[in-house]
C-alpha cells in the first residue's frame, strides 16, 4: 500500500548520506540497556515494520462505551422533554454510536504500523486522516512507557516519545505488550544516545 | 551579587498596587470614616511589603560563573538554581516607566524547557543588566570573557524603524476579516434593524459598509496607538553571532537572540501590507509558547524586498521560487466554500421565514459567486520551495506567512491525508520544529500538495536533516583536531 515500507534510504539523496548513528562505545555511557542485544552495533536495534497487539482493539472498543452512553443519554433526555419522539431514540443513538466506534477501533488497529529504522522512528496510522510521521532519533528528548487502567487490565502498554517540537507527545505507540514496550523504550533510548544530539532543539 | 537596592521600594510598591482591589473593597464598604482609613491601609501595606522585600533582597543572590548563572533565592522556601549558559535561548531586558525613573531594569532568561520564563532578576541596575546581557551572549558563543568590554559598539545596525513605517504599522494592524464580516452581516440585518426602529436616523444603517468602515477606523486608531507604544524607536542590530533589538515608548524592551538558537524565520504580510509592498519578519527560537507578544518580532514592518534581504542575512536561503499545489486543490476549496456559502444563504433564508423580522436573505447570495474567487485566492497564496539547506512554506490569504525552515532544525516531519484529500489524491506535509510559532500560529506546512510528492518530500526532509547533522558532526571533529594540532606546538615550546 505504501512505497515507504522498504526503508529510509529510498529518497533521492541516499548516495550522499551517512546514517546519523555511530557505534556506541562500550564504556558505560549506556546504562541499563535492558533486553537489547549487546552494545556496539545499533543496526541490531532496528527492526522490521511492526503492527500493534490485536488486543488493543478490545481496549479501544471498550473506551468507546462511555462516550456512546453519554451521547445516548443526552439524546434520550432531550427527546423525553420534547413533545415528539420517545426516549427510546436515545438507546438507538447509543447503539449506533457504539457500533461506529467499534468499527473505527478495528480500522484504526489495521491502519497502525511502526518501524524502528536506522536513524528515525517511522509511524503510520489513522482512519479518517492517514498520517505518516518520521521522528529522527537525534530529536528525542525522552521516552516513556505508560499503562492506563484499561490497558493494564488487558496486559498492554504504550511507548510515548517526546520531542521538542510543538506537537510534543504526538509520537506515541499504543498496544504493545509490556515486555515489548520496555524493549522499545530501551532500544529508542540507546538509539537516541547513539545519534549524538547536541541540544536536540 | 545582589539585586539593586532600589528594587526594594519598587517591588514593595508593586505588591501594594497588586492589592489595590482590597483597598477598593474597603473604601466601598467604608469600614473607616473619611480618607484617613484608606491612607492608613496604604501606608501600613507599604511598610509590611517593604519589610518583606528587604528580607527578599537580602536572601537573593546571583552569580554568573564561566558556564552558568547561579541563583539562590527565596525567603521561606529556598531555591538554588544553576542555569547552564549554553542552554539560554534569549536574554530580555525590560524597563517600564517607573523602572526607568529609578534607573533599574528587569532581566528575563528564556530556556527551551518549561512553560514560562526560566529566571527573572527584578531588578538590577541598568549597567548591570547590560553587562549580564553582554556576558551571557559572550559565554554562549564560547569566548573568554571580559577581554574587550563594550562589544555593543561593534554591533552593526540592521534596521531602524522610520516614523512612516510606524504610522503604516497602525494601518496594517487592522484585521481585514473584521471588515468583510461586518459588511456582510450588516447588509443582511439592515431591513430588520430598520423595522425595529422606525427612525429616519437609522436609514444610515442601510449604508452598512460605511458603518463597517467606521468600526475599522476605530480599531485602526487603537492598533495604531499600540503599534506606536510597542515599536517606537525599534532598532535591530547584529553583533558577533547574535541579534539585538530595542523597542518601546513607555516600556523599553531590549533583547538578544543568539543566531545559534534561531529555529525558523517567518515573513508575514497581511492583505493590506501586501498591497502596499510591506512585510514583517519574525525570528522564532525554542522557548515557552508566545509569552511576550512581539518578543520574537525581528522587524515589525518594512518594505518586502528589504525584509527578505534581511532574512537572508540571518539564514542564507536562495531566491524564493514557489511551487503551487495542483489545480485540483483549488477545486477542493471551491467546493468547500461553495457548500459553506449555500449553508449560510439557507440559514438566513430560514431565519427570514421562521421569524417575523425581515432579513435581506438575498443579500447573502453574494457569497455564492464569491466562493470560487476565495478558493482561487487561497490557492494562489499557497506554495512551497525546496532548497538545498532550507524548505520554505507559504500559506494564507488574509495574512500570508512564508516560513523558512532549515533542515537542521526539523523535529518531526509527517504527511497526512484526510478523507477528502484522499479523494483528490492530495496530502499535507507538516514540518515541525521547536519554534514557538507564537506570531505565526500553527506549524509550517505545505497544504494540499500531490500525495506522491508529499511522501517524497517527507523522505527528502528527513534525509537532508540527517545529511546536515553528519556534515556538522564532521565539521566539529575537524575543528577539534585543528585546535589540538594548534595547541601542540605551544606545549612543545
Amino acid at each position: 500500500m505504501d512505497t515507504d515500507a522498504d526503508g529510509a534510504t529510498d529518497g533521492p539523496f541516499d548516495d550522499a548520506l551517512t546514517p546519523a548513528v555511530r557505534a556506541v562505545p562500550d564504556d558505560g555511557t549506556v546504562e541499563g540497556g535492558v533486553a537489547g542485544p549487546g552494545p556496539g552495533d545499533v543496526t541490531e536495534l532496528t527492526g522490521p515494520r511492526r503492527t500493534l497487539d490485536p488486543g488493543i482493539q478490545v481496549v479501544w472498543v471498550l473506551k468507546g462505551v462511555v462516550p456512546s452512553l453519554v451521547l445516548g443519554g443526552i439524546v434520550g433526555v432531550a427527546f423525553a422533554l420534547l413533545p415528539v419522539g420517545s426516549p427510546g431514540v436515545g438507546a438507538a443513538v447509543a447503539l449506533v454510536a457504539f457500533v461506529l466506534s467499534a468499527v473505527l477501533s478495528v480500522l484504526r488497529y489495521r491502519s497502525w504500523a511502526y518501524e524502528v529504522r536506522e536513524d528515525s522512528l517511522y509511524l503510520e496510522r489513522g482512519v479518517i486522516t492517514h498520517v505518516r510521521t518520521v521522528a529522527p532519533y537525534v530529536r528525542i528528548q525522552h521516552v516513556d512507557a505508560s499503562r492506563g487502567p484499561i490497558e493494564r487490565a488487558f496486559g498492554l502498554a504504550s511507548t510515548v516519545v517526546y520531542t521538542a517540537g510543538s506537537r510534543g507527545a504526538d509520537v506515541s505507540i499504543p498496544g504493545l505488550s509490556p515486555a515489548d514496550a520496555e524493549d522499545l523504550q530501551a532500544r529508542l533510548k540507546r538509539l537516541a544516545i547513539a545519534a549524538e544530539g547536541e541540544d536536540a532543539v | 551579587m545582589k539585586l539593586d537596592p532600589l528594587s526594594i521600594p519598587y517591588r514593595a510598591g508593586e505588591s501594594v498596587l497588586r492589592l489595590a482591589w482590597l483597598l477598593v473593597v474597603l473604601v466601598v464598604g467604608s469600614a473607616f470614616e473619611g480618607a484617613a482609613g484608606p491612607a492608613f491601609v496604604v501606608v501600613g501595606g507599604f511598610v509590611v511589603a517593604a519589610a518583606y522585600q528587604v528580607v527578599y533582597y537580602q536572601r537573593f543572590e546571583y552569580e554568573l560563573t564561566h558556564d552558568s548563572l547561579d541563583i539562590a533565592s527565596g525567603v521561606v522556601s529556598r531555591r538554588n538554581r544553576e542555569i547552564p549558559v549554553g542552554r539560554v535561548q534569549n536574554v530580555d531586558v525590560s524597563r517600564n516607566v517607573v523602572q526607568r525613573l529609578f534607573g533599574i531594569a528587569e532581566i528575563r532568561l528564556e530556556t527551551a524547557g518549561g512553560s514560562s520564563t526560566e529566571a527573572s532578576l527584578k531588578c538590577v541596575s541598568l549597567a548591570e543588566a547590560r553587562r549580564l546581557q553582554e556576558e551571557i551572549g559572550r559565554l554562549t558563543r564560547g569566548e573568554q570573557s571580559a577581554d574587550a568590554p563594550a562589544t555593543d559598539r561593534e554591533r552593526e545596525g540592521l534596521f531602524a524603524i522610520t516614523p512612516k513605517e510606524l504610522a503604516l504599522l497602525g494601518v496594517v494592524g487592522v484585521d481585514l476579516r473584521l471588515l468583510s464580516l461586518l459588511t456582510v452581516v450588516l447588509t443582511v440585518l439592515a431591513p430588520s434593524l430598520q423595522e425595529r426602529f422606525a427612525d429616519p436616523l437609522l436609514g444610515l444603517v442601510i449604508t452598512a459598509p460605511l458603518a463597517a468602515v467606521a468600526v475599522v477606523g476605530l480599531t485602526a486608531s487603537v492598533s495604531g496607538a499600540l503599534a506606536v507604544t510597542n515599536y517606537y524607536g525599534f532598532r535591530l542590530s547584529r553583533g558577533a553571532d547574535e541579534l539585538h533589538y530595542e523597542r518601546g515608548l513607555l516600556q523599553r524592551f531590549s533583547g538578544t537572540i543568539p543566531m545559534e538558537k534561531v529555529q525558523t524565520l517567518a515573513v508575514s504580510e497581511n492583505a493590506i501590507a501586501r498591497r502596499l509592498g510591506y512585510a514583517s519578519l519574525a525570528v522564532e527560537t525554542a522557548g515557552p509558547a508566545a509569552g511576550d507578544a512581539g518578543q520574537q518580532s525581528a522587524i515589525p514592518l518594512a518594505e518586502r524586498d528589504r525584509v527578505v534581504e534581511l532574512a537572508r542575512s540571518v539564514a542564507a536561503f536562495d531566491r524564493l521560487e514557489f511551487e503551487r499545489p495542483p489545480g485540483r486543490a483549488r477545486q477542493r476549496y471551491a467546493v468547500r466554500y461553495g457548500a459553506v456559502a449555500a449553508l449560510v444563504v439557507l440559514g438566513v433564508f430560514a431565519a427570514d421565514r421562521a421569524t417575523t423580522l425581515p432579513f435581506a436573505w438575498y443579500a447573502a447570495a453574494v457569497l455564492l459567486p464569491a466562493a470560487p474567487v476565495a478558493a482561487h485566492l487561497k490557492w494562489a497564496n499557497l506554495g512551497y520551495d525546496v532548497q538545498p539547506e532550507y524548505v520554505v512554506l507559504r500559506e494564507g490569504f488574509w495574512t500570508r506567512t512564508t516560513t523558512v525552515v532549515p533542515y537542521y532544525r526539523v523535529q518531526t516531519v509527517l504527511d497526512s491525508r484526510t478523507v477528502f484529500q484522499r479523494r483528490r489524491d492530495l496530502a499535507t506535509l507538516v514540518v515541525d520544529t521547536a519554534g514557538t510559532s507564537g506570531l505565526t500560529g500553527g506549524q509550517p506546512r505545505a497544504l494540499d500538495i500531490d500525495a506522491e510528492r508529499a511522501a517524497d518530500l517527507r523522505r527528502t526532509v528527513a534525509d537532508r536533516l540527517q545529511a546536515e547533522l553528519a556534515r556538522r558532526r564532521d565539521e566539529r571533529r575537524r575543528e577539534r583536531i585543528r585546535s589540538i594540532e594548534s595547541a601542540a606546538p605551544d606545549a612543545a615550546a
